[in-house]
């Protein structure tokens, strides 16, 4: 009697950048009509000011807000009137990076040039109250959770202590959600503790529990600007989960909810800025659950050239670019530049098939303070063909003050705050596609793998994102092809050895897949996917007994991994151990009671036992 | 020549004083008692540091001036000043403590002393050498460019210069420098 009823599938890893949120700006009301200027007009705050106040500023100047001092009456703003004019003046004030495009954004927070004159020509004349008749009413916000109350609150274990001076510090909080099924995500509100000090935060989803395990202690966080986090299955990054001083959580749009499994962790990158004082920072995360699964999906296309990155210090006008021709059709929904200190001037264009040149964003004075997701007011639809295009100018030179190296020193690309990045995210959705065609977002993950290891040949993320991809497929020659590209360039990484060892087996191949495993597991002892593989391999060249082994080893490190169970329990059938066979499949499926090689080798060790 | 040139630094050391006797009068110390900055260790230099409760600058400078201030402890004597007359005088010392200062604080209801010094934003210094003659008005250093960009580091030290022009008696090559942060005009 056979039991080889063997879980067919194996266990890899996809290396991906983590991925960013859905910005969620504020929704403004249309400012008051402008007044006709002239020299002689005499300018009051009731009438002229407040209400630009009011519909610009006050969102983040208010208490608990973000701003450092409030900006809701004319006594607060008299205040700082002179500071007003002048920030508004050099476009400081409202932080809005962009210049005015043709594609336009939601939620703009750029004053006219009518406004910043109206504010100027107020504190030339004395900065006069006016008229209590002419003050529009108060704004009105909401406080506390802006969306009401969410189904789930995250509450960081242990609040981080910010140091009273230093530099910019980026913290990690972990939030493990405790969730026991698939649940949908409608939206995400981040309460980043106290606002004044957290520049900005973005949420990255980690399906692989790969972040907690840089935490010192369970709740601890860690410290880093950039994070990375390997993914299982091909699950691409979709959502743009990001906060800044002044965002309003918005739902997302029909069909898009974002997918949370149990074990999932969210991760809380978090830019802080030390105030003068000790701050103890304790961000919150908000979760608003829906029923309704999504229906459309979007993905995260990540352009970027940090290989690129070598600047010499000095140089004033370093250019990194890179140009990505779509395959197929997709909407584009949101943009999100990021350099660090050095970059200068950011921009990212799209040519379309017809030869149209549409800018996407540009920034001239590029300020990582004021990082930002950008959403557009309307879906941009780039169609199959469109090369996008980005072109990032980078200053190593002591003309640009927020270098971090004086006198300036080779700048080349990295995480930390102090290397530099090229990156350009685009949450893109794909439209007019065939579904019986397959996921839509292969096809697109596949050019851009392909893309980045033409890029550069001798990126070993490249060439094993490309073999990903292709195991995906099932194009296994050519998947393990890229997997051997790979660890050419990097020979003992236990994840391409065991992803390697996984596409051999895969395609019928356990032997070689054994040594290849081999090598895995002797880099990384405690690789609990490379143990589980290699079982598999023992067991398809039928040694049971060193199969077993494996399995009790995956179990070790894994104890409540139900296919590990089925699997040593179908070894032990397979050795004549029906009576431990019988209890391992009992276990597997007291962990999961649809373990299906376990149900069915169940019945049939029992039939074993009974027949003898 | 040279007795012209006497001539005129004696008479601005005087002006200087009889600037200093009146505004000493109207600063006040957290409790309302009359001080006099300048009255006490005639041999040390007096440092005038102007901030305020509600100007984020002049918070992210607190560690900054605290350190300055214990390095030229033998040497100088340091204020902290605030301008705006509608602080109460606990929410100063509330502020005062969160940040760590152990500094004499005075309030300058009047701005007699912010006319002394020149000074026009917070957080600003102003540097009176033994004479109590004024040698630099303006920022601590180069750390803030504007009010929303502040480099990693600041790579002039104006503070500092100036507490040493002050107690050697040479001449700084730039006296007066305004800062970055809010503007004392705008508090009452």
């Amino acid at each position: 009697m056979k039991f080889l009823i063997l879980r067919s599938e194996v266990c890899l890893a996809g290396l991906a950048l983590a991925a960013v949120v859905g910005p969620l700006f504020a929704h403004p009301t249309p400012v008051a009509g402008s007044q006709t200027e002239n020299s002689q007009t005499q300018v009051t705050f009731n009438r002229d000011v407040a209400p630009i106040i009011f519909h610009s500023c006050s969102a983040c100047h208010r208490p608990g807000e973000a701003a450092p001092f409030s900006l809701l009456t004319y006594s607060d703003v008299k205040k700082h009137a002179r500071q007003i004019a002048d920030v508004t003046k050099s476009r400081a004030m409202p932080p809005w990076l962009p210049e005015p495009q043709q594609l336009r954004f939601a939620d703009e927070q750029r004053l006219s040039d009518a406004e910043i004159d109206r504010i100027a020509k107020w504190v030339e004349q004395g900065a006069v109250e006016g008229d209590p008749k002419d003050l529009p009413p108060a704004p009105k916000f909401v406080e506390g959770w802006r969306l009401g109350k969410p189904d789930l609150i995250l509450t960081a274990r242990k609040p981080f202590t910010l140091a009273p001076s230093g530099t910019d510090t980026y913290w990690n909080f972990v939030f493990p959600v405790p969730i026991e099924g698939a649940r949908w995500v409608k939206a995400i509100e981040i309460r980043p503790g106290d606002k004044r000090y957290v520049h900005h935060a973005n949420i990255l989803v980690d399906r692989a529990e790969e972040s907690r395990k840089r935490e010192t202690e369970p709740g601890a966080g860690f410290g880093g600007m950039e994070i990375r986090i390997e993914s299982q299955v091909f699950d691409p990054d979709s959502h743009l989960l990001f906060w800044k001083p002044g965002t309003i959580p918005a739902t997302e749009p029909d069909g898009m909810a974002l997918r949370l499994d149990k074990g999932t962790d969210l991760i809380l990158n978090t830019h802080l800025q030390p105030s003068g004082k000790p701050e103890m920072i304790q961000p919150s995360i908000g979760l608003y659950f829906t029923d309704q699964p999504a229906t459309k999906f979007p993905m995260l296309l990540p352009l970027e050239n940090d290989a690129k990155l070598d600047i010499p210090p000095g140089e004033k006008n370093f250019v990194v670019s890179d140009d990505f021709t779509l395959p197929i059709d997709v909407n584009l929904m949101a943009i999100y530049p990021h350099a660090h200190y050095l970059g200068k001037d950011i921009h990212a264009f799209a040519t379309l098939p017809d030869g149209t040149k549409k800018t996407l964003i540009h920034i001239p004075q590029w300020n990582l303070n004021w990082q930002a997701v950008y959403r557009y007011a309307e879906p941009v639809l780039l169609p199959k063909g469109t090369t996008v295009s980005m072109r990032y100018t980078y200053d190593n030179s002591d003309d640009n003050p927020m270098n971090p190296n004086h006198p300036p020193v080779r700048v080349v690309g990295g995480n930390r705050s102090t290397d530099e990045m090229c990156h350009l995210w685009l949450q893109v959705l794909p439209v007019n596609f065939d579904a019986a065609q397959g996921d839509p977002r292969m096809e697109l993950q596949e050019a851009l793998a392909r893309h980045n290891v033409q890029k550069n040949p001798a990126d070993f993320e490249a060439h094993y994102n490309l073999a990903a991809m292709l195991q995906g497929k099932n194009r296994l020659g050519e998947s393990i092809g890229e997997y051997e590209a790979a660890l050419r360039l990097r020979p003992n990484d236990a994840t391409a050895n065991n992803a390697l060892g996984a596409a051999l087996l895969a395609d019928g191949q356990p032997r070689p897949a054994t040594a290849i495993l081999q090598m895995a597991i002797e880099e990384r002892p405690e690789y609990v996917d490379a143990h589980y593989n290699f079982g598999i391999a023992l067991t398809q060249m039928g040694d049971m007994q060193h199969a077993a082994e494996q399995f009790e080893v995956v179990l070790k490190l894994r104890p409540n991994d139900a296919s590990a169970e089925a699997n040593l329990g179908a070894a032990l059938a397979e050795m004549g151990k029906y009576s431990e066979a019988e209890s391992h499949f009992k276990r597997a499926l007291q962990i999961d009671p649809n373990q299906p090689d376990a149900k069915a080798n169940l019945e049939a060790v029992r039939k074993a036992m009974s027949a003898h | 020549m040279g007795w012209k040139s006497s001539f005129r630094v004696l008479t601005v050391v005087y002006i200087a004083l009889l600037s200093v006797a009146a505004c000493g009068q109207n600063s006040v110390d957290l409790d309302g008692h009359a001080v006099n900055p300048f009255g006490a260790s005639p041999a040390k230099v007096v440092v005038l540091v102007f901030v305020r409760r509600d100007c984020p600058v002049s918070g992210r400078y607190a560690p900054i001036i605290q350190q300055i201030s214990q390095r030229f402890a033998d040497s100088a004597n340091f204020f902290l000043v605030y301008p705006d007359k509608s602080e109460t005088p606990d929410a100063i010392r509330k502020s005062v403590s969160d940040y760590g200062y152990q500094l004499p604080v005075l309030r300058d209801p009047e701005h007699r002393l912010i006319k002394l010094s020149h000074v026009q934003i917070t957080p600003e210094v102003a540097v009176f050498d033994r004479s109590r003659k004024l040698v630099y008005d303006g920022r601590i250093d180069d750390w803030y460019i504007d009010p929303s960009r502040s480099r990693p580091a600041p790579t002039t030290h104006e503070l500092e210069d100036a507490i040493h022009a002050a107690q050697s008696g040479i001449a700084l090559a730039r006296n007066e420098i305004r800062g970055v942060g809010c503007y004392i005009a705008d508090v009452e």
